[in-house]
């Protein structure tokens, strides 16, 4: 059995380890080559060339700016969210639910766009219904600015800030508060002195890996950054490569170096934080309900703020992408623009080639792309949880790095490699490249599934005369089910949305969706930007509908 | 059937110290009787119980189940665990979640093909032996921890193993459903004439259940016998002192006598049960509590001692108290209706037969 276990465990570590060294190895070397046709000749040139470049300065100061500003807000939001929901006796808990679950089915790129159609200063609705209302003459808002950028990542990054910060608040052993008070601390002394600083822990995994997204993104800094000439790294970077004649990959892979060390550097940290947070939280082994705060007069205001949160996160941009796809331009709603409705760019969206082969190419990578990511996912999360040698920790660390990766400059380091090889400009690439960044997506809801299964359930079933294929086919598997659907509708809806690596090695012919939305956006097209936008939200809340039914209609079949 | 382990070795490397679970162990286990390996977390007890069903495989030495060899190093055999056909009961009982009851305990039956009207007469005939009639269709995790332990029993019943196995099968019960269990299981037990192995750290349990029991320590067998043998008549020192409380006295042999050993110890000199030591040797005088019995006046004969409560704990059935004789301190059982109290003067006889010498 162990013999097995070394070959698969090997051989996994060949895969990943090829998914997750070679785009980096990649990157390495294309930032000291010439170009991308001209190999072999190493140079610091394109180093050189890219630090000294005078515009890099206020491109870092932007970015960090941007990158800091939005993990503060979301983190802090998320704190206070989850404050609400675990400690007081606001209403309506399920709303934490929702928002902590929804955001995440909506494209960043769509969220990004209805944000520009609410409060771009030319003719964004919200701008323009203020203008008329309290007749000014300049727009009030600018969404193209830096705090908008902040708001709308902020906005974006909050669902993943909850989902750290929510676990550990609820772990959180009441007895800690409650013996502040008896000491004689206030509520809100107690809040500074004890809470905070015993979830620090949770708190700083939550912002470091907000940076990490930040420094990632791509949906917020090209849909409303780069309108605005306000440029981070991720723009910076996606400049260099985009304009088509003069594309410089090398100085692209001498800028990304820095992104990409700088989130290696920080997913270690985030992964540091949250082994040391579980021995500092304290989880009791007894049963205990933290004392609920009664929140009395001020129960009505917060509870409006998460509402208006809650309608702004997941309501307004679905309500924003379906109205513009209907009127023929921007328009505040009005009797006028209600009589202009019409189905003109759903009829040009469905019209358009592109649009049309983009759709099928990203339902492909969605639905067979989940497919090879998360049977993949299987074995690497068995080697990680059950086999525990020194070469699966191997496996462990190498599956783990991919979680850093900003998916801009892992598609420039990946460029270098498939132009050597026939998959250039293929969909290929393009699904190589996706299962690379988001394997732990995969991995992850596994591992867990894993975890629960006791060792005890699969060595009774031995004990009980049948075989380890027996043992796999009626105990394992059975008992995996719902991981491998969890974890294959987070890597569905991942690859059917992913924009950031597609801009590198999207090429004419293998367009996805994303990527043809912004290619919408550049050109002003918000009508069918709209109309294509809540096809695409559509098709990927059905696929999630599908097949959490068939998973349940197959869990009572396989048992 | 009759497990005869020979040899039996097995070393963990754990943060660069070599531990060693299993250090040479030899062991006949007699058919049909409740054969109990007790000792402290961390003796190698589980370790040798996993080697038995074959989920560890050791690194040297022989094991036979009745006649088959089912490991041997120098045979270079290791029949896998699904090939053993033997039963056993978890710690964590392993019930699978995803199945029912029936589905449970006809596991072991459909791995073997039996036909299904064969399977579920013999369900059937299990589940009312557990006492679990009617039980069939509910899903396994709508169960009580006790019914639980239940299904875990039938299913390791089922196949008519040559042996069963319990790993410390009761550990997650609450103390009084644990007590009825215990009984429960005893008499199921010794109805069925079974081989049984169990694997338990409470000597309370290993008392009760056994028929045999070995006290394990540091991945060795340290003492085999039967459990009034083990509680009465230790070998050692540590085994007198982890069957039961204990006061450990040093005294050294003062004189052999035909119908008992007496000793010079820090409690004065006793006549003791008699044991194999030469005269002057140094050994350790084992007393347990509950056989020191204190009365107020003075008492006459041989075996005396004389002492003053120290402390008095109330612990519902009895006070635990605390006398000192001498320099030494002992801990003795007080009848919860006595009227003796702190700093009282008291008397105590004890009869050589409760007084265990030990090597010290």
């Amino acid at each position: 059995m162990t013999g097995k276990h070394t070959k698969l465990t090997f051989f996994l570590i060949a895969i990943v380890g090829f998914l997750t060294v070679c785009p980096v190895v990649m990157l390495v070397f294309g930032s000291l080559s010439e170009g991308l046709t001209a190999s072999g000749d190493f140079t610091l040139a394109k180093y050189v060339a890219a630090y000294s470049d005078p515009a890099l300065l206020e491109v870092l100061f932007n970015t960090v700016v941007f990158v800091v500003g939005a993990s503060i807000s979301a983190t802090t939001l998320a704190l206070f969210l989850a404050y609400l929901n675990i400690r007081t006796d606001i209403p309506f808990k399920f709303i934490f639910g929702v928002i902590s679950i929804i955001p995440m089915m909506i494209p960043h790129i769509l969220f990004s766009v209805s944000w520009v159609l609410l409060l771009n200063p030319s003719n964004g609705i919200l701008n323009l219904l203020l203008k008329e209302l309290f007749a000014l003459e300049n727009a009030p808002f600018n969404i193209y600015s830096l705090p908008g950028m902040i708001l709308v990542e902020g906005l974006l990054d909050l669902p993943i800030a909850y989902l750290i910060i929510a676990p550990a608040m609820s772990a959180f052993d009441a007895s800690l508060e409650e013996s502040s008070r008896v000491c004689g601390a206030s509520t809100g002394k107690t809040i500074f002195r004890i809470t905070l600083p015993v979830l620090r822990p949770a708190i700083l995994a939550a912002f470091i890996l907000c940076v990490i997204r930040g420094l990632a993104s791509f949906a917020v800094p090209s849909v409303i950054g780069m309108p605005g000439r306000i440029y981070v790294l991720a723009t910076h970077l996606y400049q260099m490569v985009s304009t088509g004649f003069a594309a410089d990959y090398g100085k692209a892979s001498a800028v990304g170096m820095s992104v990409l060390v700088a989130s290696i550097i920080l997913i270690y940290l985030y992964r540091y934080l949250t082994s040391a947070g579980e021995k500092f939280v304290t989880i009791a082994g007894r049963g205990y309900k933290p004392t609920i705060i009664r929140l009395k007069r001020s129960k009505v205001p917060l509870f409006l703020i998460l509402g208006i949160l809650s309608f702004v996160l997941i309501v307004l941009p679905v309500i924003v992408l379906i109205y513009i796809s209907l009127v023929p331009y921007s328009m505040v709603p009005s009797a006028r623009a209600f009589s202009m409705m019409g189905m003109k760019h759903w009829i040009d969206v469905l019209n358009d080639p592109i649009s049309l082969l983009s759709l099928k190419n990203s339902l492909f990578l969605g639905i067979f792309g989940a497919t090879v990511g998360i049977f993949l996912s299987i074995f690497v999360a068995y080697v990680i949880v059950k086999v525990r040698t020194r070469s699966a920790g191997i496996l462990e660390s190498l599956s783990f790095l991919s979680f850093s990766f900003p998916g801009i400059v892992i598609g420039v380091g990946f460029m270098w490699f498939f132009v050597r090889t026939p998959l250039y400009a293929t969909i290929w690439a393009l699904l190589i490249g996706y299962i690379a960044t988001y394997l732990p997506y995969g991995i992850r809801p596994l591992s867990s599934a894993f975890v629960q299964i006791h060792n005890h359930l699969e060595e009774s079933s031995l004990v009980a005369g049948a075989s380890y294929l027996t043992t796999l086919r009626r105990v394992v598997v059975p008992l995996l089910v719902p991981g491998i659907i969890s974890g294959w509708v987070l890597m569905a809806t991942m690859f059917f949305r992913e924009l950031s690596l597609s801009v590198v090695l999207s090429r004419p012919g293998t367009e996805v969706l994303a990527v043809q939305i912004l290619r919408f956006a550049e050109d002003g097209l918000w009508g069918r930007l709209s109309a294509l936008g809540i096809m695409m939200i559509a098709v990927s809340a059905l696929l999630v509908i599908l097949v959490n039914y068939i998973g349940n209609k197959v869990r009572p079949m396989v048992y | 059937m009759e497990i005869q382990i020979k040899g039996l070795r097995k070393h963990y490397a754990s943060e660069g110290r070599i531990i060693k679970a299993l250090d040479d162990v030899d062991l006949i286990i007699p058919a049909n009787q409740i054969f109990t390996l007790l000792g402290p977390s961390g003796c190698g007890k589980t370790t040798l119980l996993r080697s038995i069903v074959g989920l560890e495989s050791p690194d040297a030495g022989e094991i036979r189940i009745g006649d088959e060899i089912v490991y041997s190093s120098g045979k270079k055999i290791a029949v896998p665990t699904e090939k053993r056909g033997l039963g056993m009961v978890f710690q964590t009982y392993a019930i699978w979640p995803h199945m029912n009851v029936f589905d449970n305990v006809a596991y072991p039956l459909q791995n073997r093909k039996v036909s299904k009207d064969e399977i579920r007469r013999r369900v059937e005939e299990t589940l009312s032996l557990v006492q679990l009639e009617g039980f069939e269709k509910r899903p396994a995790t709508n169960l009580s921890g006790g019914q639980q332990q239940r299904v875990a029993l039938a299913r390791a019943l089922v196949g008519k193993p040559k042996v069963i196995l319990f790993d410390e099968p009761l550990s997650n019960l609450d103390a009084k459903l644990r007590e009825e269990t215990r009984k429960e299981l005893k008499d199921f037990l010794y109805e069925l004439k079974i081989t049984a192995v169990y694997v338990t750290h409470d000597r309370v349990e290993a008392l009760a259940l056994s028929d045999i029991i070995a006290i394990m320590r540091s991945g060795r067998i340290i003492e085999t016998g039967s459990p009034k043998k083990i509680y009465f008549d230790a070998e050692s020192e540590f085994v007198a002192d982890f069957i039961g409380r204990a006061n450990l006295i040093k005294a050294v042999i003062q004189e052999q006598r035909p119908e008992a050993t007496v000793v010079d110890s820090a409690i004065g000199r006793l006549a003791c049960r008699k044991a194999d030591f030469p005269v002057g040797a140094a050994v350790t005088l084992c007393l347990r509590p509950e056989f020191i019995s204190l009365t107020r006046g003075d008492h006459q004969g041989t075996n005396v001692i004389q002492g003053n409560i120290v402390t008095m704990l109330f612990v519902g059935d009895a006070f635990e108290g605390e006398i000192r004789a001498g320099e030494q301190l002992l801990l003795a059982r007080i009848e919860p209706e006595t009227k003796l109290a702190k700093d009282n003067e008291v008397w105590f006889q004890v009869k050589p037969e409760h007084c265990l010498l030990v090597a010290g």
